[in-house]
């Protein structure tokens, strides 16, 4: 299916309205590409898939006007962001010197923009930014904050605690590390891996009902169906821990991957919650495709971060 | 510092960093912006002591690739002959592996200096900010993927 009529058929069919795919994206991939098909018949998307990129979620203000960058543009903003988030570079300010923790060979950030040269992952609101919360979503965003010195392990965020990363997702977002998933298809299951913290999600394509609202999950509960050539992932039932940029519970998430070329997977998410956000928003990342193989990110075995940080918080009350 | 504990052998840097604060502020707010959004595993500013940058020189008696970040032991030795043994903090080991770092890469008895900055409880362990060889080479280059020819575009 061609992105053209792709984009025409995921605008009539869908709920929650789908920005059009951007212009530039028409000139940077082939509409008569011909996606593989599975033993089943379905569009293949089986593989390893990247999103490291350097284009952030929103777009920087410095470029609020512009929506896409030319090719000489985003080489010269790829080389920016290359050097703003070089690690190896030293100030005398030690408290940025700390946060950077170590040199930049560790880190996994992209090299790159994203291919479609946008100059923000979300695509709506138009102004590639995240919509205003709601007063309610203000006050939950504020109700959750962390304390400065943690008396225990719970008063630590949930990553440094290696239960769950918003990177990992669902939705799965860029980060500075371990970017990399893997999608497997049977005929009626869809299971993607990520490598951050091998969060792993099993789908049901099958059309079952959904779970009793009472039950939630720190992944929340994943149904799929094909739109197309589309797979589209609808995800409710969160628990309340979890936030997508201030997203809640009752978050309704929907991912669409689309195989767009041998090497993308076109991966754009909407999250709706009218509880915490004033309007839906959405982003797209074109996924490209990654040498296997995952490696294990086995957190917690080895988060010794997290006894020294409470070891260094009950040395500081000591005085020292 | 815990009562007893001793840091002969550290360089500290205190007071070589004159300005913790100052135009660099602005600096550093434009570099947070345009960080990605998502960071490290922790805070490292929870663990280590931006007060307390030190440097090391010592030989490395072991290397942990573990998850979700590694540790480098290295011997220092003091100017009384006193050994200790200080472990620094790295990155989650995944990157490293995609590059071709394995733990054969860094072999034990190789002399190295770190820089980084100690942990805020006292004991003997530092964020590994930068690992040279005396002779100046980093141990883990940085940039090593020329621009424009990374697997993603």
């Amino acid at each position: 299916m061609s992105l053209v009529r792709f984009t025409v058929a995921v605008a009539g069919m869908c709920s929650v309205a789908l920005p059009p795919i951007a212009d530039a994206q028409s000139n940077v991939f082939d509409e008569d590409y011909v996606v593989p098909r599975t033993l089943y018949g379905d569009p293949d998307l089986q593989g390893f898939w990247s999103n490291a990129v350097l284009t952030p979620l929103e777009r920087p203000e410095d470029l609020a006007d512009k929506a896409t960058l030319t090719e000489e543009e985003a080489r010269e903003y790829a080389a920016r962001r290359r050097e703003a988030t070089n690690r190896d570079r030293r100030t005398d300010d030690s408290d940025a010197d700390v946060a950077n923790a170590y040199n930049d060979f560790w880190w996994d950030s992209g090299e790159n923009v994203v291919r479609t040269r946008r100059t923000s992952l979300i695509v709506d609101p138009p102004n590639g930014r995240l919509p205003a919360l709601t007063p309610a979503g203000r006050e939950r965003v504020a109700s959750r904050r962390l304390p400065a010195v943690p008396a225990g392990p719970e008063d630590l965020g949930l990553t440094a605690r290696c239960i769950h990363f918003a990177a990992a997702g669902p939705p799965m977002l860029p980060s500075q590390y371990n970017n990399n998933y893997q999608l497997v298809q049977t005929e009626d299951h869809v299971l993607i891996v990520n490598e951050m913290v091998h969060e792993t999600r099993i789908i049901p394509l099958d059309g079952r009902a959904p779970l009793p609202d009472e039950i939630r999950l720190w992944l929340g509960s994943s149904r799929g169906h094909w739109d197309g050539d589309t797979l589209v992932v609808e995800t409710t039932h969160r628990n309340d821990e979890t936030s997508i940029r201030g997203s809640g519970k009752n978050m309704r998430l929907t991912e669409r991957f689309t195989r767009v070329a041998d090497d993308v997977l076109l991966y754009e998410f909407t999250v709706d919650d009218p509880e915490n956000f004033t309007q839906p928003w959405t982003a797209q990342i074109p996924s490209v495709r990654a040498d296997g193989i995952m490696y294990e990110y086995a957190c917690h075995e080895g988060n010794r971060g997290l006894a020294n940080i409470l070891a260094g918080a009950r040395a500081a009350e000591r005085g020292e | 510092m815990p009562p007893g504990s001793r840091r002969p052998m550290v360089e500290n840097m205190k007071g070589k960093l004159p300005m913790r604060y100052g135009t660099h502020v602005a600096l550093l707010a434009a570099v947070l912006f345009v960080m990605p959004a998502a960071r490290a595993h922790h805070a490292f500013s929870a663990e280590f002591d931006a007060d307390q940058p030190i440097r090391l020189r010592g030989t490395v008696v072991k290397v942990e690739f573990i998850n979700p970040h590694s540790w480098i032991h290295i011997e220092v030795t003091g100017e009384d002959g006193a050994k200790e043994v200080w472990q620094f903090e790295g990155g989650t080991p995944n990157t490293l592996f995609r590059r071709g770092i394995s733990d054969r890469t860094l072999p034990l008895g190789a002399e190295v200096i770190v820089e980084g900055y100690r942990s805020r409880d006292g004991s003997l362990r530092a964020s590994g900010r930068d690992i040279t060889f005396p002779d100046g080479r980093k141990l883990f280059l940085s940039g090593s993927a020329p621009p424009g020819e990374g697997r993603q575009e």
